[in-house]
């Protein structure tokens, strides 16, 4: 009765073997609360990105109440997305994969128990850090405004969780090591490191702020392209092959790209400095990264894009390989985009205006969150041990992301074309250019809107899910 | 590549180049820049903010101005536009940010400029008036109301100088003013230090490139 409501995509023999079983129910309660909450912060940030927008057309909207200004609600909305949305499906993304990829379960229940203690320290840490830019206590550093406690806490949380991806990599039963693997070990080394020393020197013990420029654009550039996006590309290399039935070739290319993004990631930043305030050297060495950076992008792209080409015509396409491919050409665009961007000529005339924010959301809701949603779609029916997703609110879901996503950005694109090119023009006034986006901040509103429904449609199949698991437990 | 500790020294010292160039490099290069004489005042360049304005920088860092304002002059290599809109007299290079506690350097420009409010806006009552509502004296802006930074009290006696000459949907009902609070006269003070038109070692200023802001 209960089996025939859920609609069945996987047959029972591929949930597999009693290994894969024994790993998944090692990791199973950590790897639901972090997806839980990660989905439930993505509704919030949705919903405050939609009150921005608004605000952008209506400056009055909400008006009068200090903690509502455009000011504090967008690095409110900016930290969600962020920390408790992308950064926490990473973590649980992150678990389940290297845990499945290394085929060890995660040993005994204090390791459970100790990894649901630290996901309820991160929430516990985005909940106040949120709460205190909401009360005036921001510190007003751009992609750090949490308090010192909080970004302390979130640290802690982290170094409590990601070393157990470590040390299932160093446990595996895989003799050769993976592709995503690899990944997966160097974002959870990268995130302490960088949010550590980011933190450290502009937020615990500020530095001079003559040095704090380079380390904002480094910190900004470094947490994308060398913690979040690594987490995505192994979920690409972990799930394509997987799923398409396919074998990765070119395996060398793919090695080739691993070390150009680790390399190239952290310099990356400095293109957002270009013409700023720092040595020359640096934004040429931004420059550089920006545009070598589409080469690590294109592997990815040539891997498995090339992949999906081969694999057979009748093999069924889910919301899996959906999600996964686009966050691929998301990804690609993201590589294109950073590389015209990083052309002094464009930086100079497009800075400071949407082509930036398109950049940014590009990388946070595209090439981040697709291969984030594939693994949320992919490990809930193996961790909850049924089909426990509506077919019908997962197509939604993705038809709804993937335009929100597109129109946004097409929309802060050419919005951002647009003023940059007004704005080169010193005989139109500011006032006049801030008209001029008038037009482009109104279809944004509607971008924003199936962005805040699709997360909506998430986080209701998500919370059936879980519900439906707990009212109704699967016998062991 | 297989084995964990190959791995991990090899993303160590991959990672260990951009932090070298781009933290360590910047702390202890950038970080040791030190103020120069000032040979018209007798004091240093970039000049001590007062009390005031240091309380200010607080305001605007909780309030969040960096989202929509940045506080950078662009190399004129890169683009002329910072300085042809009036937005600087020359480009901001490291040296003027050593007062401040944290580097307002914004990423967007929802709104304009800051780095030289306090040489283009110099007049603090317009402040006032403008975080107390934009658009009543820039039509169109994009800008929020900061009233949260003031205060309507009733006139006790004789009306206070600090009082807003607000006119029009603005005005406070009859025997009442509306005046700002700590925060809000912080907040102005630390814009009205935004200053930097004097020259460094490393940015002279053009004397003809001095015009009236746009």
């Amino acid at each position: 009765m209960i089996e025939n409501i859920f609609p069945h995509h996987h047959a029972e023999e591929d949930r597999g073997t009693a290994a894969t079983r024994a790993v998944d129910a090692s990791v199973r309660l950590p790897v639901l609360v972090l997806f839980g909450n990660a989905v439930h912060w993505l509704v919030v940030a949705s919903l405050i990105s939609f009150i921005l927008s608004v605000k952008l057309i209506a400056p009055g909207f909400l008006g009068g109440v200090s903690f509502l200004t455009y000011g504090r609600l967008a690095p409110m909305a900016r930290d969600l997305f962020l920390y408790g949305w992308a950064s926490q499906a990473a973590l649980a993304a992150g678990i389940w994969l290297m845990a499945r990829l290394s085929g060890r379960p995660l040993g005994g229940i204090l390791h459970s128990t100790l990894l649901v203690s630290a996901t309820v320290l991160w929430n516990v840490a985005v909940l106040l850090g949120t709460l205190a830019i909401f009360a005036g206590y921001s510190t007003g550093v751009e992609w750090l405004e949490y308090p010192n406690w909080a970004s302390a806490m979130l640290l802690l949380s982290f170094l409590l969780i990601g070393i157990w991806a470590v040390l299932q990599f160093d446990r595996r039963a895989n003799e050769r090591a993976e592709v995503a693997q690899w990944f997966l070990v160097a974002a959870f080394c990268w995130f302490p490191w960088v949010y550590g020393t980011a933190n450290l020197l502009l937020t615990w013990k500020p530095v001079q702020a003559s040095a704090q420029g380079p380390i904002q654009s480094w910190y900004c550039g470094s947490l994308l392209a060398l913690w979040l996006l690594p987490v995505a590309i192994a979920a690409l290399y972990a799930l394509m092959p997987r799923l398409l039935g396919c074998h990765l070739n070119r395996r060398n290319l793919a090695t080739l790209g691993f070390w150009m993004l680790l390399l190239l990631g952290g310099w990356n930043g400095m293109e957002r400095l270009i013409g700023g305030p720092v040595p020359a050297w640096m934004t040429s060495a931004g420059v550089v990264a920006g545009v070598l950076f589409l080469i690590p992008v294109v592997i990815v792209a040539i891997n498995l894009l090339g992949m999906s080409a081969e694999k057979n015509a009748d093999a069924e396409e889910g919301v899996v390989i959906r999600f996964l491919r686009t966050g691929i050409y998301a990804l690609l665009s993201v590589g294109i985009l950073g590389a015209l961007c990083a052309l002094p000529e464009i930086s100079g005339a497009l800075r400071f205006t949407a082509v930036t924010e398109a950049k940014t959301q590009l990388w946070i809701l595209g090439a981040i969150s697709f291969p984030l949603f594939a693994v949320v779609y992919e490990s809930f029916p193996a961790l909850l041990g049924r089909d426990c997703w509506c077919a019908s609110l997962s197509a939604r879901h993705y038809w709804l992301t993937f335009s929100g996503l597109w129109l946004l950005v097409g929309l802060m694109l050419f919005g951002g074309l647009f003023t940059g090119l007004a704005l080169n023009d010193p005989t139109v006034s500011f006032l006049n250019i801030t008209s001029y986006s008038y037009p482009f901040h109104v279809l944004e509103c509607a971008a924003q809107l199936l962005l805040l429904a699709a997360a909506v449609i998430l986080g209701i199949n998500l919370s059936r899910a879980l519900a439906w698991d707990y009212l109704f437990p699967k016998k062991k | 590549m297989h084995r964990l500790p190959t791995l991990l020294s090899g993303i160590f010292l991959v990672f260990l180049t951009s932090w070298l160039g781009l933290v360590a490099y910047p702390v202890l290069g950038l970080g040791r820049l030190a103020p120069v004489a000032d040979a018209d005042t007798g004091g240093t360049l970039p000049p001590v903010y007062g009390g005031q304005a240091v309380a200010g920088q607080r305001i605007y860092a909780t309030e969040g101005c960096v989202s929509c304002h940045s506080q950078q002059v662009r190399q004129t290599s890169i683009t002329q536009t910072d300085i042809e809109r009036g937005w600087g007299v020359r480009p901001s290079v490291a040296r003027d940010y050593l007062r401040d506690s944290t580097a307002f350097l914004g990423s967007r420009r929802l709104g304009q400029d800051l780095s030289n409010v306090g040489v283009r806006l110099p007049d603090a009552a317009w402040h006032y008036k403008h975080l107390y509502h934009p658009s009543s004296v820039c039509e169109g802006s994009l800008m929020p109301s900061y009233s949260h930074l003031f205060s309507l009290r009733k006139i006790q006696g004789q009306r206070s100088d600090e009082a807003l000459n607000l006119t029009g949907v603005d005005a406070p009902k009859q025997g009442y003013e509306v005046v700002p609070t700590a925060e809000a006269k912080n907040l102005v003070a630390y814009l009205l230090s935004l200053r930097h038109d004097y020259p460094l070692p490393e940015a002279p200023v053009k004397k003809a490139a001095a015009g009236p802001a746009k």
